[in-house]
């Protein structure tokens, strides 16, 4: 349990690394992304813990694990998606505006245009 | 210069390392889980709800307003990244026409868009369209369900846009069309939500009897439709096409 937890802390961190030490606004998109990658797959292994089979209600089933992270995660996935995609369309649109996805230049920039 | 870059990477060290001291004792440390719900669900969840399926059961049974909000925050999402990309898309039209989805001779730069990725995802995408319908009508009873379903359906659809070698319309990669089932599967999501609160089984209650998986594999089509629809419509959008033109 504690090598996927050290694995997951460690996927936690890319993505973490990759928000503040990139100047490329894209490259902070994935970096929001793998974040969230980290915590469902977080929620996913806490909710494992006490069973061992998937949570489908048949006649076999003893043990199976816990369903309500699993329907949460559900949400955060969908909510990534969303939160992905608008940031996706404004730095397109920042792009346009200056030509650069670099934040530096972004700002440097626009604070010229003013 | 050479100066300011060696602090602003101090800053990010320091950043780095604190949060990774932060966040260590919540990541690594192991409290004992609850299974109190985890055993409740297991007991009652297939008989209050007819799913078998738990999470389906939880997501459309249980706690279906919840659901009810995530489809308005992709609504509003969406709403939201279409506003910017169509002005964008608007004023690129004027100066240069170069689309992702114009056919080859015509774009500009053939280097995202080969021959070898039209051909494999245009055969592939009728197949990924059906095991999309697959997963979402089958959501109950099996792993799968509305949003999963529809987020295949989504990669389908946009697959035959991919794979469309030629300039013609399809009604798939037709951005009106999309937009017309989106906003009709919201419709019939607020209309099937309020419909158990004629027979007074109050909002998003079983109109028909207290067990049945009817209700939720209904749902289930609205919600892959309305999610598959949106997120294709978007993708479509971002290859350049919308539904202004």
């Amino acid at each position: 349990m504690m090598i996927e937890r050290t694995l997951i802390f460690m996927i936690f961190l890319v993505g973490f690394w990759a928000i503040i030490a990139n100047k490329h606004i894209i490259k902070k998109i994935f970096g929001l992304n793998i974040i969230n990658a980290a915590v469902v797959l977080l929620f996913i292994l806490e909710g494992s813990r006490i069973g061992t089979q998937a949570p489908l209600l048949d006649m076999q089933v003893t043990n199976i694990v816990d369903p309500i992270p699993q329907a949460l995660m559900l949400t955060a996935i969908v909510i990534s998606v969303c939160v992905s995609a608008l940031a996706l369309a404004l730095s397109v649109r920042l792009f346009k505006a200056t030509g650069s996805f670099d934040i530096d230049v972004i700002q440097e920039r626009l604070s010229h245009e003013q | 210069m050479k100066k300011s870059n060696l602090f602003s990477s101090c800053k990010v060290l320091v950043t780095f390392f604190l949060i990774a001291f932060t966040l260590a004792p919540i990541l690594l440390s192991s409290h004992p889980w609850p299974n109190e719900g985890r055993d409740y669900l297991f007991e009652n969840a297939s008989n209050e709800t007819g799913a078998s399926n738990s999470v389906s059961a939880i997501y459309l049974g249980y706690r279906a307003m919840d659901t009810l909000g995530e489809t308005l925050v992709l609504l509003v999402s969406i709403t939201g990244t279409m506003t910017i990309l169509v002005g964008l898309v608007k004023k690129e039209k004027s100066d240069s026409p170069n689309t992702f989805l114009l056919t080859r001779d015509k774009r500009k730069s053939n280097q995202l868009r080969t021959h070898l990725l039209e051909v494999v995802s245009g055969k592939l995408g009728p197949i990924v369209l059906l095991f999309g319908f697959y997963v979402m009508l089958y959501g109950h009873i099996s792993p799968g369900g509305g949003f999963q379903g529809g987020v295949i359906l989504a990669s389908g659809i946009v697959f035959l846009a991919l794979g469309n070698q030629s300039e013609k319309e399809t009604k798939l990669n037709n951005p009106i069309v999309l937009a017309r089932i989106e906003g009709f599967s919201f419709l019939a999501l607020i209309l099937a939500s309020t419909s158990g609160m004629l027979m007074g089984k109050g909002f998003f209650g079983n109109p028909l009897s207290h067990i049945s998986a009817n209700f939720i594999i209904l749902l289930n089509i609205i919600i892959g439709l309305k999610v598959g629809t949106s997120i294709a419509s978007m993708c479509i959008a971002m290859m350049g096409r919308s539904h202004d033109d």
